[in-house]
């Protein structure tokens, strides 16, 4: 619900930087979305595109890498990819688990010419 | 073609505005709550029940937010608590921006707590911060017990957990450890109370929790 205001900051780091590099056109924009964090790729590719028209990234294509929920075991120590909330530790049981990674939520790269 | 490495952060309109409103709440040392659950957990009536004694002490306001009327703010202030009112029309949440913007019609410069209380929706309002230094989710033991795995982004997001109308206990088939148990294992040490609005059950546990949480914010700003 809330993709278009996040698709709107990605555009807006992507043309800054591109301009503070004196670059004139953007060919791709790469982002990483964790698995955790609410968005949703295609909402997040629609706004994107409808964004970019008539800015400098109007051809710029959009690179989405999906970061995979992983998690530590505060008991035994064992680390681990998860598939949804449900962190409860595989190895000892433990409910105390805590994120490493899946809330990412940032422009990796740019391409530019 | 050349290749710029940037590895910045995306915050969107709504977490910038809500990190403002974070840093203004610090510098004011006003503990903030958001507080949500689905229509008629209780919610308004948490607040009128405890925020009457609260503000004999402590600056106190509540933001109130709706599809319409101006019912909730109403019932605040009959129990003597400055509010005020958003009615966003159609919209099942709410927004940093609109808190900032209502903040002069509370005082919301100078206040020991400020209350929001979002519209009555278990999913919208999870995705939104609104500057809060707590996130509290009501249910009432009407609902199911199995809430908090239908709804997992609501009760992750949330730092308390409230199990209301538990005078009805003996009525429903709910299962208030089993309910608190679910909770649990979607968010593992969150704090639960279990609260009655009608006997006042869990009231005065919740009243000190609100004056510890005050006081603690106050010694940070």
């Amino acid at each position: 619900m809330h993709e278009a205001g996040i698709a709107q900051s990605i555009l807006d780091i992507a043309v800054n930087t591109a301009k503070n590099n004196s670059a004139g056109r953007i060919t791709l924009v790469a982002v990483r979305i964790g698995k955790m964090s609410a968005v949703d790729e295609a909402s997040l590719r629609f706004a994107f595109d409808a964004l970019k028209a008539g800015t400098i990234a109007e051809n710029a294509a959009f690179d989405y890498t999906e970061v995979p929920l992983r998690g530590k075991c505060l008991d035994c120590g064992a680390e681990k990819e998860f598939e949804g909330y449900f962190m409860n530790c595989p190895g000892c049981g433990s409910s105390k688990v805590s994120l490493i990674s899946g809330s990412e939520l940032e422009v990796s790269h740019i391409e530019v010419e | 073609m050349d290749k710029i490495s940037i590895n910045q952060k995306i915050l969107s309109k709504n977490d910038m505005d809500a990190a403002n409103l974070r840093e203004r709440f610090a510098r004011n040392g006003t503990f903030a709550v958001n507080i949500m659950s689905s229509p008629g957990s209780g919610k308004t009536s948490l607040l009128e029940k405890t925020l009457g004694r609260l503000a004999e002490k402590y600056r106190v306001a509540v933001i109130e937010g709706d599809l319409q009327t101006d019912n909730d703010k109403e019932r605040i202030e009959k129990a003597g608590v400055k509010a005020c009112q958003i009615q966003t029309g159609g919209a099942c949440h709410l927004e940093a921006a609109e808190i900032e913007k209502r903040l002069p019609l509370i005082d919301g410069d100078s206040l020991d707590l400020l209350i929001i209380e979002n519209v009555g929706n278990l999913v919208c309002p999870s995705e939104y911060d609104l500057g809060q230094d707590v996130n509290m989710v009501l249910l009432s033991v009407t609902e199911g017990e199995d809430k908090p795995l239908k709804y997992p982004t609501m009760f992750f997001v949330s730092d308390v957990f409230v199990l209301n109308k538990t005078d009805l206990l003996p009525y429903v088939d709910f299962d208030a450890d089993k309910a608190e148990e679910n909770a649990r294992s979607i968010k593992p040490g969150m704090e639960h109370f279990r609260i009655s609005c009608r006997t006042g059950e869990g009231l005065d546990e919740i009243c000190a929790w609100f004056e510890k949480k005050i006081l603690s914010k106050k010694k940070c700003s």
